[in-house]
């Protein structure tokens, strides 16, 4: 960010994220739905972002120190006392995609002490690794725990040859000291937009994918632009009554599944999961 | 002058000496005054290819158009090193050249059935995505620039060059100071945008 983009925008930059029409004009903004009742729990996405990202195996021990890599993760949750009140109570577990939120107001970002995370004007919250110098901070105060720091110097270990022949070559392998984390698979994201825009349009709906989504056997996450209303994710947006400059939303009726993860610490972000909401109490 | 002294100053002439040497960004080359203070027309290293492709010929005097040989780069992040049968194809057919050297030794390549190991000039960091083909579309196609001055921006005036050397810095900040500007949209239009300004359009 240069200077005078600086003292041109400082208005925009000043505005407080999000805001009713923010990305009225703009072409992209992204945005996920997840539908936690098709999800299985496979893990398939997991393996499609460690292909897609570049994303280092840490092996047994470095996993249990809290050191692995994955940029999405399956949470599993054992579906408290109603499965347990069944013949099986091995069954009923739930499963939880949890990958970067990609919060509008992400409390990542303020925290940078160099500005290695922003946010792009597409919506993304981005990380520069080059700006990078690990202080850590923005892991910390990330409340989905979804960025990931590079104890080790993994291209020398994690892909012994010929292993680093798998390596995508439009995504950086990160170096020791730096924070990474869920990019969007933005790689994909530029390609796209840049075919696009030489074409002299916008992306369609469902042209780009990130790696999990397209990897999901049971179509349970749907990615798309949510500044076009026409696209599936805007239209679910909609349809769930989710508005994303909101911090509690209100449903007009019991079935409504749509709920963004820990809205009330006003982070707005961007994937909205869809869940049966179920009153245990009761 | 006692010893100590002198040895004082040794060690002050070779740190100064040194310094200089390591503040330097950019190889050196090529006569003085080539390179401004800032770096931005920083001359790279002369690379010395396995056949001195003599770019002042064919894009110099015979005014072919870049995009002949460099074929991808109006479709592609890359613009290609043209394949050998690329070569053939003009020079199987021009006899009055085939008894020169280095015309010689592009056919001792052909016969043996090996590609010329070609070796790169402009090479950017791994960590940068660099589009040629949003570059060529706006500059070449949109707004109707010459294609010597579109790709001049970046690679110089390689039409006057033999084998093609770097002439630009090809930093972050070298890249900025161009995508601030502002250029005109289309042809004949008065609307201007400046290159895009967010981190990870660029780097990824």
């Amino acid at each position: 960010m240069s200077l005078s983009n600086l003292i041109q925008n400082w208005n925009s930059f000043r505005t407080r994220r999000p805001y009713e029409g923010q990305y009225d004009e703009a072409p992209y903004k992204w945005a996920m739905v997840i539908d936690l009742d098709s999800c299985i729990g496979c893990n398939a996405c997991t393996v499609a972002c460690y292909a897609e990202n570049n994303l280092p195996v840490v092996g047994k021990e470095r996993f249990g120190k809290g050191q692995a890599m994955h940029w999405i993760r399956i949470e599993r949750y054992w579906g408290a006392d109603e499965a347990k009140a069944t013949e099986f109570p091995e069954r009923g577990a739930e499963y939880l995609p949890m990958l970067c939120q990609q919060c509008e107001a992400a409390p990542c970002e303020p925290v940078c002490p160099v500005g290695a995370t922003h946010h792009s004007p597409d919506g993304l919250n981005t990380q520069v690794y080059n700006r990078c110098v690990g202080s850590r901070y923005c892991s910390a105060n990330c409340p989905y725990k979804v960025r990931y720091f590079n104890w080790w110097n993994y291209p020398d270990q994690a892909w012994p040859n010929p292993l680093e022949l798998q390596l995508n070559p439009d995504v950086t392998v990160r170096s020791k000291g730096v924070m990474e984390k869920c990019t969007f698979c933005v790689q994909r994201l530029r390609a796209g937009m840049d075919k696009a825009k030489t074409e002299g349009r916008i992306l369609a709906d469902g042209e780009v994918l990130t790696a999990c989504a397209q990897a999901c056997p049971t179509s349970a996450i749907t990615f798309g632009n949510w500044a076009d209303k026409k696209s599936k994710v805007a239209r679910m947006w909609k349809n769930q009554q989710v508005n994303l400059a909101k911090n509690s939303q209100e449903k007009s009726e019991e079935g409504i599944r749509g709920y963004r993860i820990l809205e009330d610490l006003n982070t707005y972000p961007s994937i909205v999961y869809l869940e049966r909401l179920r009153n245990l109490e009761a | 002058m006692n010893y100590g002294k002198r040895i004082f100053l040794w060690i002050m002439l070779f740190w100064i000496g040194s310094a200089q040497v390591f503040a330097e960004p950019f190889v050196q080359g090529g006569p003085i005054g080539s390179q401004t203070s800032d770096g931005y027309d920083a001359l790279g290293p002369v690379v010395e290819q396995p056949i001195e492709f003599p770019h002042n010929t064919h894009a110099g005097r015979m005014q072919i158009n870049c995009m002949y040989c460099h074929t991808y780069a109006r479709r592609s992040n890359v613009s290609g090193i043209p394949r050998l049968d690329k070569c053939m194809g003009c020079h199987n057919l021009i006899e009055g050249v085939k008894d020169r050297p280095r015309i010689k030794k592009l056919f001792e390549y052909w016969e043996n059935k090996q590609p010329i190991p070609w070796k790169k000039v402009h090479d950017l960091p791994d960590f940068v995505r660099f589009n040629h083909e949003r570059h060529i579309q706006r500059f070449y196609f949109q707004e109707k620039r010459p294609i010597r001055e579109t790709c001049g921006y970046c690679h110089g005036d390689v039409a006057s060059m033999t084998t093609a050397r770097r002439v630009k810095a090809l930093s972050m900040g070298w890249c900025v100071s161009c995508h601030q500007k502002d250029h005109l949209e289309k042809v004949g239009s008065t609307v201007t945008s400046h290159g895009p300004n967010d981190c990870w359009l660029c780097h990824k």
